[in-house]
């Protein structure tokens, strides 16, 4: 036994070391599979562990919390709570996020009573000069991550936009390490003071008496408590909280997972063609007596072994590659999910095993095709000289590959499971899985179809390609694979663009745009800032916006209640309709227009009737259509200006759009527009083109990490292409032995190793093109839509695409070469006496 | 035809082996020779130096009056292509072209049109005796067959050298005869001058002359 | 006066801050105290507390002390803020039961701002509440409901003996200038009876205790590092109150005391008529602090030696209200023989009390 397990050892050595090259190639594509998904995985992990470390801050150690909408609502629910036998303390919060007066973003400012806080949100309590810092109206106590990214520290100030006016908050303290995320702390009294909260609470935390049943207390209180207020355990909140940004976490890690999924097909590839050049060195150990299964095994233990190099590097590499990610582009990678996130990488076991497992899963299962390729293989025959060849040239069954299809396309037809688009993702991997393993045919089919060319190294190429389909196949694999999803998401990405800049036009229909504040709950514009602003000589017409969060279901994220002036007779002038609209009837309620996403995750369609919870109760409307809107992923409801003042007297707004008389200058009008109100100099004032590049240009960023790992997938799909060529010239070169014999200049054998990887690229381009298509409609109509609910047009980047595919072509070609010409070097021409 | 004068030839190593030292031998058109010797004496080293596939240390190579040895290898490959056919002894029919297309690649070569090469091929193919598998593919073909095809091949453009290396080293006795014959068939009718390095001394004998390779030269006559 | 350490240093509320609103608390001047309004709240006066301790017995025989008390302060800040949550008014509780079988003390507390009718001290009568906690005066009878961490007790104390006006009719002198002063008066010999709940088991207890009800605007001068007070239930029916104020090197800046006898008549103190005489010093394993827990205390003719309940009586308060001191129950004997009951108050041991 042992000297058997020695004299394998001699045989993986001697092949691994005759392969290195390509060796190094596999180990690499699995290194950069895992190291992908593990440095998407480390970074999300931490944006999601520091966003529930900043919760769990503000939750502390209650055992209920109650959150309302951002406007808040009565604080008797704090006296009627406390009052509750079962409630051992109730600690109330007034939450707001406060636009920064000094610097442009915004401060988590919690409201806390100190006393009610301490025992249940410890991290909270300040540590000030002396103990009133904590009660001051003027004090304010930051996180750590708070003090550095304002760089401020004791004794310095924070000014914050309440209205257009700033208030300065002295910096009293910094909060224990123990308070994460970036938040400020001051008294509660102080914050509904300044921030026009009085008489209202956004959040209140429950310590129970020891004893008392949670669960039962929650559902009493959902039956009391107000429209639009609920109540949970912290953990649900976690689940609301990270709820938004999960479809983009979890298909990010898909996204990743590709990468590694190429990196098998390389595996695979790389195997394959190594398996088939030691055909006969394994047909001479089966004949000394090694089963079949042995064989098998050992051979699978080697694509292990790959896979374990590669995915130990790629541990080590996903680590370097995210903290290098976190440190210049954040933990959203530049999507903005986790504003106000500092995040850590913290390194869990699971994860790092997990993926070291899907790295050398990958290897193995690459592997284990053309193992068992090899322990089927009669050794009498693998024995013979030539045979090698015949072991590509084998056209397998394509039902299997075609029952995948089918099983992909009706994947694609169900529907989300959790909000995840997991069959989407079966779909495609269905699709992809499928169409390689009848790409033999179809390679076989499209070199038949194919034109002979006239010089003899093109002739013969093709000759040898269509002689061979199953070898340009395994070429081929890791070539389609990259390429259709490159494809895909080139396609996605494209019409989404096109599908943002389209819907761009729509929603920015004004002159100009003046905003105090669209995410904070401090900056807005008072009534009487509005009237002076639309007296301001130039402007012909404003239309104020007022955005509100109200909660519709306390296991998701807010939703934007958004006011504007809206025409019910025809929305579609101040919305972006998508569909039919809905005019309200004289006994209908109120009309609202709600985003894709609410007609999604909440079934509102046009007609139907809802309630929305504003100002503590449950108001009728009618759904009066639904509308596109890219800004919002957690959904909006528009609703018009005069019914939400009706209803809240809530008559500020957050942004005004100027419609301009006909001769007024943009320039002119702007400068008027800050100097007619007081605080007018904190007043973002922007065009409709400077809005629109903004945002495409945040939606580029959002999408630079995607153009990444694409390139990573079609990278791999390169090395792959690379791999198998090289191996394959060097299972062929007594084939250019004998070319070289009968005149064949090296010219001319570089020219045919050329034009084979023309062939095979532009096969496997073609087929790539065809199948990326078809999965970018997955990923836009079922992926994207599961996932995000944002409906879109499909756009086709063709001159895209075009140049894609030349440059492509081109680097496949030019890589076909090299590794022919490498391949060459060695002495081919005494390859034709070298009979094994 | 083909002139040899005083080739010398080593490989470099730890120990440097020379192989083949101060060879002459001088080839008039039609000659066949067959040349044996012990394994490592160097004969497939001849060959390859006549071929041009590889360079000799010292002395010059003459095909029809031309130095093979001052020829760049562009120049050498078009001269192997135009003048020199060679048959294998692992017979190395391309296995992904068919019989006929495996016979016309040396015409596709040297841009022999299609009409005349078909025409040729066909002609080859018929006296090789493979006359209707012009269509089949290698791997439907038995060893003796794949080596007729590969004598078709050596000799579908009249090459002015023919050279053999062991072409019957895969066959069994009785193919290897036939083979042997239809190769001394072939060459004779094509009037080329060719080299036949063998083991075998029945091999040897179907050649015009017998020279036997020795670490000290070239030798007349056949020695066991 | 009364102290509280606890007090002092939650939050350091007693501090006159600088940087507080700008608050006009009334002074302190001598006035004839009327009730029931001045035994509820003054909120305009920066801090008051009612304080309670006593001694009380199951019926097994076992001794515990008891203190509770509950403490206002007005920090001057958020005098005209709109927010119901204004920090304007603030309440403290305090309770602590000493258990010579347990040899420590159970103690916990309660820090609030007023409002919400959760926590509010009545200007009518004693009504003071800090959510679940509660003293109030229930026609003649004091009624306390706390329930702590380890411990509750819901007692009932009832008077025996007139109300004793402190100092000048009520008004109380705490140092050499005339403002440091407070509205003070005493009802001691409370019969207590009620429960108490020590181990999981509420047990009757009755016993005697001692309420003090305080309020100033001023604290102590800067120079006082802490005090030593003691206030006395006496066997014969006479009831007596001491303290002292320790300046930075342990001298006496001020001192005063209040004697009323079984019959009725009040003989109160000059400063130097008292005088504390540490006899037996108790070091805590805890923090290290050294407390003298037994003294001879003189006041005029009267001389008595303090013995404590127990040695370990220390409150360690530095998690929540940042101070550590000693109060305990302790006995005053004469002769060998116990001639009264009371607590003893040991503040500034541990640092200077920050005022």
């Amino acid at each position: 036994m042992r000297s058997h397990v020695t004299s394998w050892g001699a045989v993986t050595g001697g092949a691994f070391r005759a392969n290195a090259g390509r060796l190094a190639l596999s180990v690499a594509a699995i290194a950069l599979g895992v190291a992908l998904g593990y440095a998407v995985q480390l970074i999300n992990q931490a944006a999601v562990n520091e966003l529930s470390a900043g919760l769990a801050t503000v939750a502390g150690d209650a055992d209920l919390e109650i959150r309302g909408p951002r406007a808040g609502f009565d604080e008797q629910l704090f006296v009627q709570l406390a009052g509750e036998s079962e409630v051992a303390l109730a600690s109330p919060v007034v939450e707001v996020d406060a636009k920064l007066a000094r610097e442009s973003g915004e401060l988590r400012i919690l409201g806390i009573d100190v006393f009610r806080a301490g025992p249940i949100q410890p991290g909270l309590i300040g540590e000030g000069e002396d103990g009133l810092d904590t009660l001051r109206p003027d004090t304010i106590f930051l996180s750590t991550s708070a003090a550095e990214a304002l760089r401020v520290r004791r004794g310095d100030t924070v000014d914050v936009l309440v209205g257009l006016s700033p208030v300065e908050l002295r910096v009293a303290g910094v909060l224990s390490a123990q308070a994460t995320g970036r938040l400020a702390v001051m008294d509660i009294a102080a914050a509904q003071d300044r921030f026009g909260r009085t008489g209202r609470l956004t959040r209140i935390d429950l310590r129970l008496r020891p004893g008392a049943d949670a669960d039962a207390l929650k559902q009493r209180l959902r039956a009391t408590l107000p429209p639009g207020v609920a109540v949970e355990k912290p953990q649900a909140s976690l689940r609301a909280a990270t709820s938004l940004s999960r479809a983009y976490r979890v298909n990010l890690n898909v996204l990743a997972l590709v990468a590694l999924f190429t990196g098998g097909l390389l595996v695979f590839s790389t195997q394959a063609l190594a398996i088939v050049r030691r055909r006969t060195q394994l047909a001479l150990l089966r004949v000394l007596g090694m089963t079949r299964r042995d064989l098998a095994r050992k051979l699978v233990a080697e694509g292990a072994i790959v896979g374990a190099a590669g995915a130990a590097l790629g541990l080590a590499a996903g680590y370097a590659l995210a903290a290098v990610a976190v440190r210049f582009f954040g933990s959203d990678l530049g999507a903005g999910y986790f504003r106000g996130v500092e995040p850590r990488l913290g390194v869990e076991p699971w994860a790092a095993f997990l993926f070291f497992a899907l790295g050398v899963g990958a290897a193995v299962l690459g592997s284990l095709a053309p193992a068992l390729e090899a322990a089927r293989a009669q050794p009498g025959s693998a024995l013979k000289a030539g045979d090698e060849q015949r072991a590509l040239e084998r056209l397998r069954t394509p039902w299997p590959g075609i029952a995948l299809w089918l099983a992909g396309l009706g994947a694609s037809f169900l529907p989300p499971v959790r909000g995840l688009p997991v069959f989407g993702y079966v779909a495609i991997a269905c699709l992809l899985v499928g169409t390689i393993m009848l790409m033999p045919r179809v390679a076989h089919a499209l070199l038949r179809a194919a034109p002979r060319p006239r010089a003899v190294p093109g002739a013969l190429a093709l000759d040898q390609l269509r002689g061979a389909p199953g070898q340009a196949s395994v070429s081929l694999a890791a070539v389609v694979a990259s390429v259709s999803l490159m494809v895909s998401m080139a396609i996605m990405v494209a019409s989404f663009r096109q599908s943002v800049d389209d819907w761009l036009d729509r929603v920015l229909p004004a002159d100009l745009y003046v905003r105090a504040s669209m995410s904070t709950d401090t900056a807005y514009l008072s009534p009487a800032d509005l009237d002076r602003l639309a007296a301001v000589p130039g402007v012909r017409r404003i239309e104020p916006l007022r955005a509100q969060q109200i909660l519709l279901d306390p296991d998701r994220a807010s939703v934007a209640l958004l006011a504007k002036p809206v025409d019910a007779t025809d929305p579609t002038k101040q919305l972006p309709i998508v569909g039919t609209f809905v005019v309200p009837g004289s006994d209908d309620p109120p009309p609202a227009w709600v985003t894709e996403p609410m007609a999604d995750i909440y079934g509102f369609t046009p007609g139907s009737r809802i309630e929305l919870p504003i100002a503590g109760r449950r108001v009728p409307f009618l759904v009066a259509g639904v509308w596109r809107d890219y800004a919002r992923q957690q959904g909006a409801v528009m609703i018009g200006r005069d019914t939400l003042v009706s209803l809240t007297g809530d008559a500020n707004a957050n942004a005004v759009a100027f419609w301009l008389a006909p001769d007024a200058t943009l320039d002119a009008v702007s400068r008027a527009l800050v100097a007619a109100i007081p605080g007018g100099g904190h007043l973002e004032v922007a065009t409709p083109g400077e809005i629109r590049d903004v945002s495409l240009t945040v939606f580029d960023r959002t999408f630079a990490v995607t153009y990444a790992l694409e390139a990573a997938a079609v990278l791999i799909g390169l090395f792959g292409l690379s791999s198998s060529f090289g191996a394959l010239v060097l299972a062929r070169r007594r084939e250019f032995g004998v070319l070289r014999h009968l005149g064949m200049t090296r010219r001319q054998v570089g020219a045919m190793l050329a034009a084979e990887g023309f062939a095979v690229s532009a096969v496997g381009l073609a087929v790539g093109l065809a199948i990326g298509w078809l999965i970018s409609l997955i990923l836009i109509y079922v992926v994207n839509r599961q996932s995000f609910h944002w409906g879109m047009e499909l756009h086709v980047p063709w001159i895209g695409l075009g140049i894609l595919g030349a440059a492509l072509l081109a680097l496949a070609t030019l890589t076909a070469l090299v590794s022919g010409r490498r391949a060459m070097s060695v002495d081919v021409v005494r390859a034709v006496k070298d009979d094994w | 035809m083909l002139s040899l004068r005083d080739v010398t030839k080593a490989y470099a190593g730890p120990r440097t082996r020379t192989v083949l030292s101060g060879i002459r031998l001088e080839l008039a058109r039609g000659d066949y020779i067959a040349v044996m010797g012990e394994s490592g004496v160097g004969k497939s080293t001849l060959l390859n130096l006549v071929a041009g596939l590889d360079r000799p240390d010292a002395g010059e190579i003459l095909v029809d009056g031309v130095d093979v040895t001052r020829l760049d290898d562009d120049a050498l490959t078009v001269l192997r292509r135009a003048r020199m056919g060679f048959v294998f002894q692992a017979f190395h029919v391309l296995p992904y072209l068919a019989v006929g297309q495996n016979v016309a690649l040396p015409l596709a070569l040297l841009g022999v049109p299609g009409r005349d090469a078909d025409a040729r091929v066909a002609e080859m193919l018929a006296a090789v005796g493979l006359a209707d598998r012009g269509a089949s593919m290698p791997r439907e073909l038995s060893g003796g067959e794949l080596q007729r095809v590969a004598i078709a091949r050596a000799l579908v453009h009249r090459p002015a050298v023919v050279l053999a290396d062991e072409p019957t080293g895969n066959l069994d006795p009785e193919s290897a005869a036939q083979i042997l014959a239809l190769l001394r068939e072939r060459i004779k009718a094509s009037d080329a001058t060719a080299i036949l390095v063998t083991h075998s001394h029945a091999a040897a004998g179907t050649a015009d002359r017998i020279l036997t390779l020795t670490r000290s030269g070239l030798r007349d006559g056949a020695h066991a | 006066m009364k102290r509280r350490a606890f007090l002092a240093a939650p939050l350091a509320l007693l501090a006159p801050e600088l940087r507080a609103e700008p608050v006009a608390y009334p002074l302190v001047e001598p006035r004839a105290l009327a009730f029931p309004r001045d035994h509820g709240s003054h909120p305009e006066y920066r801090t008051e507390w009612w304080y309670l301790t006593g001694w009380v017995r199951d019926a097994a025989g076992n001794d515990f002390g008891v203190q509770v008390t509950f403490f206002r302060n007005r920090p001057g800040l958020a005098e005209s803020s709109a927010s119901a949550f204004a920090p304007r008014q603030l309440l403290f509780a305090h309770a602590a039961v000493a258990d010579p079988r347990h040899q420590r003390l159970r103690h916990d507390q309660r820090a609030r701002r007023a409002g919400f009718g959760l926590v509010t001290a009545s200007e009518a009568t004693t009504d003071v509440r800090v959510d679940d906690w509660s003293l109030r005066l229930d026609g003649e009878v004091y009624r306390a409901d706390v329930t702590g961490r380890d411990f509750a007790l819901k007692l009932a104390f009832k008077p025996t003996q007139p109300i004793l006006l402190q100092g000048d009719r009520g008004y109380s002198r705490k140092g050499p200038d005339r403002a440091q002063a407070s509205f003070y008066y005493t009802r001691p010999h409370l019969a207590v009876t009620g429960t108490l709940d020590v181990d999981g088991t509420a047990r009757s207890v009755t016993g005697s205790a001692w309420l003090d009800h305080e309020w100033s605007s001023e604290v102590l001068s800067r120079d006082a590092q802490g005090w030593d007070w003691v206030g006395l239930n006496l066997a014969d029916g006479g009831a007596l109150m001491a303290f002292r104020i320790r300046g930075k090197s342990g001298e006496t800046v001020w001192a005063g005391g209040t004697l009323r006898d079984a019959a009725g008549s009040v003989r109160t103190f000059p400063p130097d008529d008292i005088e504390f005489a540490p006899t037996r010093r108790w070091r805590s394993s805890r923090t290290g602090v050294e407390y003298p827990t037994a003294f001879r205390l003189r006041a005029g003719a009267l001389s008595l030696s303090i013995e404590p309940l127990m040695d370990d009586q220390e409150l360690d308060s530095r998690a929540s209200v940042g101070t550590v001191y000693w109060e305990g129950a302790v006995r005053a004997i004469a002769d060998g023989r116990e001639m009264g009951r009371g607590y003893l108050e040991l503040t500034g041991y541990w640092r200077p009390l920050k005022l």
